[in-house]
């Protein structure tokens, strides 16, 4: 098997050892996998407490308490059940929803749903740095204003949102504010109260946890009702009904808390990689930044090179894994939907390349792929007709 | 694991590019161009013609990997072509020798359309503008 330097970590990321050695407890016939929802025996109460804890190590890191911690199988069930549930229980309130265009999917799928149940949902266009400005935001705002769904950190460019203003502004206006917080959690420091967000989507893979474990946030005080998606059996305060997988959210709790433990460092040492990263693409002539330079994730790295196709791009780079916003490398056969928002042309979002580092990604990794990325344009460019070095968008 | 999107020979024509090394000066060169970079797709041949046949060819191109290599394939498989042979030249070729996907058909139309624009040139060009 050939050696792959992996830099999609905004894809999913390697599970930490911390991670897999905590989720190992709680799987053999010895260990903590029992159900917890089966208190009436020690296992069950163990398994419990494992939930338990886990639960008050997720709130830690984005500033919730462990009562306002309710387990999903990832972001997007966190994502549908925010805004489904949300919308359904508020209906006589309001139907008018705010969004933007690069939200996730997990996000605007269920926006376009709503809109066939009577809502009225607007898509704010960000600005080209990627960046939805608060004034957007309030601009947009109506008297029948239910929700503002606003992503932390954009999963394609690695922008970053202030939510922080779009939480306050909502707070100020009674509107609820959703935010996913899928890419940042763990990377970015986040305060759910201080920060008057009423519901935040996470989840554990993209921070060194395992698959198939994220978590809703919602907001205690005062009480936030949502309208569940799952019914049956009545756990997480019946908004989500199914057993709770011990072994999953033990391993999402390791790995909140060890990426808190590590989110200065590694900010600050992953922050440097990309940093790296981008000096030595940008040395190639007509290769440009999206998004903000300066207001963005550690981890994220998204260019467009002109002048190449991102599929033949990926294709040539068969030693690397890494992302395209290339119409053909994508399943709906669309250039991104994300950059053609920030105003990128058809052409620009073609040849865009992701690069997402993650807490095992070395230097040594870094320059190669940087390097790997300069000998396959170069070569890619040496064919393409009229292609001239001239850069610009 | 090799990427099951493309097929072995596709592959090894994006990553070799045949056909793309550009030609020792000829008396008669044509040049065959289609698509766009705006569109996803653009591809151009340039031929060297001796005896009113193709004596050398070389492709330029951007676009996906089964343009690329489709692209490559065409020029060296127009070696003895006339101008007869490019205007009959079906992309259903390229298409089976190289396992094109369906949705991928529509690139190979750019191709197709780059020969007919060769074809059209047949007998007015004579520099190379490669």
């Amino acid at each position: 098997m050939k050696t792959v330097v992996y830099l999609d970590n905004a894809a999913t990321t390697p599970v930490d050892p911390g991670v897999i050695e905590a989720m190992l407890e709680c799987l053999g016939s010895s260990g903590d996998f029992a159900n917890p929802s089966a208190t009436g025996h020690e296992p069950g109460r163990r398994a419990r407490a494992r939930v338990e804890q886990a639960r008050a190590e997720v709130a830690a890191l984005v500033g919730a308490t462990a009562e306002e911690v309710l387990w999903t199988s990832g972001a997007t069930e966190a994502d549908n059940l925010a805004l489904f549930g949300a919308a359904r229980f508020y209906r006589d309130r309001g139907r008018h929803i705010v969004t933007s265009r690069s939200e996730h999917p997990a996000v605007l799928d269920p926006c376009r749903r709503l809109e066939r149940e009577g809502f009225d949902v607007s898509y704010l266009v960000p600005q080209p740095s990627g960046i939805v400005e608060p004034w957007q935001v309030e601009e947009a705002l109506r008297p029948d204003t239910l929700l503002v769904s606003l992503m932390h950190v954009n999963n394609e460019t690695g922008v970053r949102q202030d939510v922080g203003a779009v939480g306050r502004l909502c707070r100020e206006r009674g509107v609820i504010c959703h935010v996913d917080a899928a890419q940042s959690a763990g990377k970015l420091p986040l305060d759910f109260a201080g920060d008057c967000i009423d519901l935040l989507s996470l989840t554990a893979h993209k921070v060194h946890g395992p698959k198939g474990i994220g978590a809703l946030c919602v907001r205690r005080e005062p009480r936030l009702g949502l309208v569940p998606l799952v019914y049956g059996g009545g756990q997480e305060r019946g908004l989500r009904s199914g057993t709770v997988p011990t072994h999953q959210v033990v391993g999402m709790g390791a790995a909140y808390r060890i990426a808190g433990e590590r989110l200065v460092e590694d900010a600050a040492r992953i922050t440097g990689l990309r940093e790296r990263l981008w000096q030595a693409l940008a040395r190639l002539p007509g290769t440009l930044l999206n998004g903000d330079p300066d207001r963005r994730a550690p981890g994220i790295l998204s260019v467009s090179i002109e002048g190449i196709e991102g599929e033949s791009l990926l294709a040539a780079l068969s030693d690397l894994a890494v992302a395209s916003g290339s119409a053909c490398a994508a399943a709906s056969g669309e250039p991104s939907y994300v950059l053609r928002a920030l105003g990128r042309s058809d052409e620009l979002a073609q040849s865009s390349l992701r690069l997402s580092l993650g807490r095992f990604t070395t230097a040594e990794e870094v320059d190669l792929a940087a390097g790997r990325v300069v000998e396959e344009v170069t070569r890619l460019r040496s064919i393409a007709p009229g292609w001239n070095g001239a850069g610009g968008d | 694991m090799e990427d099951p999107r493309y097929s072995a020979e596709v592959l090894r024509r994006l990553r070799e590019l045949p056909g793309s090394k550009p030609l020792a000066p000829a008396g008669r060169m044509i040049l065959g161009r289609a698509g766009s970079v705006r569109d996803g797709a653009e591809v151009e041949f340039e031929f060297a013609l001796s005896d009113e046949q193709i004596a050398a060819g070389r492709f330029r191109a951007y676009g996906c990997p089964h343009l690329i290599a489709a692209a490559s394939w065409l020029t060296e498989r127009a070696l003895g072509w006339q101008r007869q042979r490019l205007l009959d030249w079906d992309w259903r070729e390229a298409a089976e020798a190289l396992e094109v996907p369906p949705h991928k058909y529509g690139r190979l139309l750019v191709l197709q359309d780059a020969l007919l624009d060769a074809a059209g040139n047949w007998a007015g060009v004579t520099r190379s503008t490669v």
